[in-house]
């Protein structure tokens, strides 16, 4: 697929108007998470690693957001989203009981764990908890739908979808404060956007994007 | 009810410009009127004329010349206004249709058409001025057709919204106004030393007094609308809405009534307007640095913020009524 | 820069200043032992505007919020994760067969209440739904008469300088809008050419941030952030519109400050109210107590308080504290455009369609109205993976058409059902108080309206020239009811005038008293009640009717 934004980097913008003291705080923290699990074992972060990088395959040319880190930080700072439903367990549970269920159905229909089979089998093993079709063992009842729907996709693209390298791959502005946007009609861009590249203008939306 | 007030440095800088503005609005009205029709030092603010009020000539060469220098340095006036904020306003719109350069160019022509015959204290039309001029009439109808069209495309049509936020249909006329103005300086010009000067054979005091008095209605038609769009916040912004009528409405009752008199308080009110032009811009300055992050967001704030450039259009067209006035002070057509 | 949700910040006889970095403005302090005329609890879309008039008329107020005080120039990132610290998110259980999704979707906690966060649609009600019972046929009547309400929106209009356009195309005459209406993103262009398809009115519309300065607020910069906190201060939130008058009127605000229960005494009266700061439990006492902390909370509080006088909780002799909880139907449509779109610019919905709350040709009860959308990157993947349930290569993929979507969603009326409603778990929260369980479902009236706003949604989306659309089925937002004013002690909790039935100076002044919940966003309604509280409040202490 080619870049459809060349070039632009949102993080370009961290000492321009766009960017106010907090917002770059935040994002540093961010960037500077901790890649060693904290809350989950070190296999079941295997797994959940596995697990994220077929939910968002990330490119190899460039260094991949680190999206199982966030989650493990996520359960390790029992950050809550606010709400339960009622057939869940808490938060950790639910995680530790669904990566030992990713695993076993591994395990159950290829002889091996879940980091350790292809990656079209890993993929075959989301679509079942997707479809709700995983239970018993470690499920211990909870349904492997919710935990797939409601904790292991939400979160995992939460994560990636708060992260500057995703930002610049979709061409969001990214923070804007105190700088907002000027330009509001159809098809007008501020000088601060993202340019998109049309078919046969990537150098001119390349050069566009180096000054954003 | 604690909050509807800025506090701080804005209602400080809001406080010193008011203040400067009384206190120049009293020092205008303290000024002798007018200079001497023998005058010919050409002096670039109306407020720092030399004045030493002499008996009415009753014809005098060099006063038309002179008024028609003042219509220049009008028209410029109003160019240098055109040229900044159509350039802001049209980069705000990326220029993404070719002809959003034509008023830049054709207001910085006016511009150069009108300082040149500023400097200029020969009698006769100049053709290279008398065609940028018209090219400046005929830019400013065009544009505005083009910000009709551009209306009326859009969902709603001719709605306040789209007066609002759409190409401002009151922009364009402006350029008009300057071609106009350095229209009717070369149509000054024109008139030979012994006769009363005339336009269209009609008395030129009344005919510049008219058209600039229409000239001012309009600017105020447009900053009104603009205005009513940032909901008076701020009680200054009723000074364009009030002020400018009035001084159109005595220019206008000066160019239809008696000539050869001695109008003290229109002079007076046109000065003011003419001031209130350049402090309309020291308002929109604190404006834009009372918008979020200031000047330190000028990329956003100079195109969001009030147009600072604006303003002096009334002070162009305030201009062009007192060299009207002056003609009409002089000259007692009948 | 301190952390506003370490430590209470409004202490020492000071707030901060919402308006400088690390500024402070003076309080005033009352002691706990000594009654204050009124505490209330909850300092938002209610509670604000309450705290302000009531301190105003010369009562002493303090307002309590267990959330911080922020100031929003120093506080805010930019940022949809990092403003994960405006809400309220306390565990809350959620069943039933649709189960609301709580959290940032429905609720705030902070000085200035979910306004901080909300995305500022400020609409008046259609004046009907006051009477829906009556006049329409079905939910229940309120206990007020739209006219007296038509002043008192006019009233929170100006309060909050509402920039709404010069005419509004539905309902009875308004006066105008104190600001103007803000310039129109490519997402609201697109409502308004598909509005204008199907032959339906539309508008700019009413927003809670202003289009030009106000005071210390500088006009809204179109960053689009607007549900994540407003950093520019533009957004007229309680926070900033209300809470810095009723300080200023000598109010007292504490921040940091969860209430836990409210105390009655041998008289079967209101005595004040416990509650937690500064890692301890304290007592404030007080002549009346005035409940404004939403449609969840509220009778949370109220059920937690029951004592041996009152065994179901306070106010509760009906039997309804936590029944008709309502939320309102959210849905979407979505899709692409070959024009970039770009439509996180700017406040979300600046494009508004009413005529579905106003045209009656329709089988099925309520209304609705929709709005221009334009949710960021996070929110936007979650629609996607929730509606098309894409993820992988897919999904990263669409995301990145992420400039060419556009989309409307609607905010319609739901009917009130006892069976929808708030009760106490188990389960405790870190202050041992017992947490909510949220029970929720749809009826078939929901149902037949959601699929109508579905229908015709697509419909304006496909006429306007929109491709690849698909709906979002699932999405819900704000809350009403669970504390329901009416004219009979049997049938309702609170009187007209928010004041419980029971207890007579116990009083519920927030989003918890919507009988009905109409088909427009709820905040202004709120603020509009609030003011028309306070009135009344000091028209009763003027009779010695307190
Ligand atoms: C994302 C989002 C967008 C929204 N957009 C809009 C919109 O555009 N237009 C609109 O009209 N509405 C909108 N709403 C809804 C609107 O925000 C709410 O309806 C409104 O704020 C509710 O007002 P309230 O006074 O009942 O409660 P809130 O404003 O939520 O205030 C309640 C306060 O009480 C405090 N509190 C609760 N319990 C306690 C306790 N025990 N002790 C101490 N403090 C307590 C809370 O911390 C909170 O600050 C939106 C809501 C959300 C979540
Ligand atoms: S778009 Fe306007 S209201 Fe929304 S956050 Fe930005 S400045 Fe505030």
């Amino acid at each position: 697929m080619t870049d459809q934004y060349p070039g632009y980097d949102v993080l370009a913008k961290r000492r321009t108007p766009s960017w106010n003291e907090q917002t770059r705080q935040a994002i540093n923290g961010r960037l500077a998470i901790p890649r060693e699990p904290r809350f989950l074992s070190p296999d079941l972060f295997a797994v959940l690693d596995a697990a994220c990088r077929r939910i968002i395959p990330q490119p190899t040319e460039r260094p991949p957001v680190p999206l199982a880190a966030y989650i493990d930080a996520k359960l390790f700072n029992k950050q809550s989203d606010g709400y339960r439903l009622a057939q869940m367990p808490d938060q950790g549970d639910t995680y530790r009981r669904g990566l030992a269920g990713l695993d076993e159905a591994a395990r159950s229909q290829h002889g091996l764990g879940f980091t350790a089979i292809a990656p079209e089998a890993q993929d075959e093993v989301l679509r079942q908890a997707h479809a709700g079709k995983l239970t018993g063992g470690a499920w211990q009842g909870m349904p492997s739908k919710t935990f797939f729907e409601h904790r292991l996709l939400n979160d995992t693209v939460t994560a990636y979808y708060g992260h500057p390298t995703a930002w610049s791959e979709i061409g969001f502005g990214g923070p804007a404060s105190p700088r907002g946007y000027v330009r509001m009609a159809l098809n007008r861009r501020d000088p601060w956007e993202a340019a998109e590249a049309k078919p046969g203008e990537e150098a001119r939306a390349r050069r566009e994007n180096d000054h954003v | 009810m604690g909050t509807s007030k800025p506090t701080g440095d804005t209602a400080t800088a809001i406080a010193v410009l008011s203040g400067a503005t009384v206190l120049g609005g009293v020092a205008l009205a303290l000024r002798q009127p007018r200079a001497p029709a023998n005058d010919t030092r050409a002096s670039l603010l109306p407020w720092v004329e030399r004045s030493k009020a002499p008996a009415v000539p009753p014809l005098d060469s060099k006063a038309t010349v002179r008024a028609a220098r003042r219509l220049n340095r009008a028209a410029g006036t109003i160019a240098a206004s055109v040229l900044v904020d159509s350039a802001i306003e049209h980069y705000r719109g990326a220029f993404h249709n070719e002809a959003m350069v034509t008023p830049l160019i054709s207001a910085s022509l006016s511009l150069l058409a009108s300082v040149h015959g500023t400097a200029d204290d020969r009698r006769g039309a100049h053709v290279a001025r008398d065609l940028v001029y018209a090219a400046a009439g005929l830019t400013g109808l065009v544009g505005t057709g083009f910000h009709i069209y551009n209306i009326s495309r859009k969902p709603g049509g001719f709605s306040w919204q789209n007066l609002f936020y759409s190409a401002p249909l009151g922009a364009p006329a402006a350029i008009s106004l300057s071609g106009m103005l350095g229209f009717l300086s070369e149509r000054l010009r024109n008139n030979t030393t012994d006769s009363r000067p005339t336009i269209l054979g009609r008395p030129a005091g009344r005919v510049i007094g008219l058209m600039t008095s229409l000239g001012l209605m309009g600017t105020v038609g447009e900053a009104g609308l603009l205005h009513f769009r940032g909901a008076y916040h701020n009680p200054a912004m009723y000074l364009p809405v009030t002020m400018p009528p009035i001084a159109a409405a005595l220019l206008g009752a000066s160019a239809l009534g008696e000539a050869g008199r001695r109008k003290p308080l229109t002079r007076w009110w046109l000065r003011f307007t003419a001031l209130l032009g350049f402090v309309g811009s020291g308002f929109h300055i604190i404006g834009v640095a009372r918008n979020m992050g200031g000047w330190r967001n000028w990329k956003q704030n100079l195109l969001d913020g009030p147009p600072i450039p604006a303003p002096p259009s009334f002070t162009g067209l305030a201009l062009a009524g007192l060299a009207a006035l002056g003609l009409l002070e002089d000259h007692p057509d009948d | 820069m301190s952390d506003p949700l370490a430590a209470p910040r409004a202490i020492q006889g000071r707030a901060p200043d919402v308006f400088r970095e690390g500024g402070w403005v003076e309080m005033r302090e009352f002691s706990e032992s000594e009654a204050v005329d009124f505490v209330v609890i909850g300092t938002g879309a209610g509670g604000g505007p309450l705290i302000t008039r009531l301190a105003e008329q010369g009562f002493s107020v303090v307002g309590f919020d267990a959330g911080p005080y922020f100031r929003p120039l120093e506080d805010f990132a930019s940022d949809e994760t990092a403003q994960n610290q405006l809400y309220w998110l306390d565990e809350r259980i959620v069943d039933g067969e649709n189960p609301i999704r709580m959290g940032g979707n429905n609720s705030g906690k902070a000085v200035g209440g979910s306004t901080v966060h909300f995305a500022m649609v400020s609409l008046r009600f259609r004046p009907e739904w006051f009477k829906s019972r009556s006049l329409l046929g079905y939910g229940a009547d309120w206990p007020l008469d739209w006219r007296e309400m038509w002043d008192y929106y006019g009233k929170a209009e100006r309060a909050l300088s509402i920039s709404g356009p010069v005419t509004y195309p539905w309902g009875p005459k308004r006066p105008r809008y104190p600001y103007r209406a803000h310039e129109m993103n490519g997402a609201a262009e697109v409502l308004a050419r598909g509005a204008e398809a199907m032959g339906y009115k539309w508008s700019p519309t009413p927003l809670a941030t202003v289009s030009a300065p106000r005071g210390d607020s500088p006009p809204c910069v179109y960053r689009g952030f607007c549900r994540f906190g407003c950093s520019t201060n533009a957004k007229q939130s309680q926070l900033v519109a209300f809470i810095p008058r009723a300080l200023a009127a000598g109010a007292e605000i504490r921040d940091l400050a969860m209430v836990g229960r409210i105390e009655t005494g041998a008289d079967g009266r209101a005595t004040g109210v416990h509650y937690f700061r500064e890692g301890r439990w304290r007592f404030q006492r007080a002549r009346n107590v005035v409940v404004a902390g939403y449609a969840i909370e509220t009778p949370r509080l109220l059920l937690n308080s029951a004592n041996d006088r009152y065994p179901d909780g306070l106010a509760n002799s009906s039997g309804l504290v936590g029944r008709n909880l309502m939320t309102q139907s959210n849905q979407a449509v979505y899709g692409s455009m070959k024009d970039e779109v770009r439509w996180n610019k700017g406040p979300p919905s600046l494009s508004i369609t009413e005529h579905w709350n106003y045209d009656d040709r329709k089988d099925f009860f309520g209304g609705y109205c929709w709005m221009a959308q334009g949710p960021l990157p996070i929110e936007w993947v979650t629609v996607l993976t929730g509606s098309l349930g894409l993820w992988g290569e897919q999904l990263r993929e669409r995301m990145k058409n992420y400039n060419h979507q556009v989309g409307v969603k609607m905010v319609g009326e739901m009917l009130p059902n006892e069976n929808n409603r708030v009760t106490l778990a188990d389960e405790t929260d870190q202050y041992g108080l017992r947490i909510p369980r949220i029970t929720y479902s749809w009826g078939d009236n929901d149902k037949a309206l959601v699929a109508h706003a579905l229908d015709k949604m697509q419909t304006s989306m496909e006429l306007a020239g929109v491709r690849d659309t698909f709906q979002q089925v699932d999405d819900t937002n704000h809350l009403a009811g669970t504390a329901r004013m009416g004219s009979d002690p049997r049938s309702s909790v609170v009187n007209a005038d928010c004041r419980s039935w029971d207890i007579p100076n116990l009083w519920v002044c927030d989003g918890s008293i919507f009988p009905t919940t109409g088909g427009v966003n709820p905040s202004l309604t709120i603020s509009a009640i609030a003011l028309r509280t306070a009135d009344r409040i000091k028209a009763l202490a003027d009779r010695g009717e307190l």
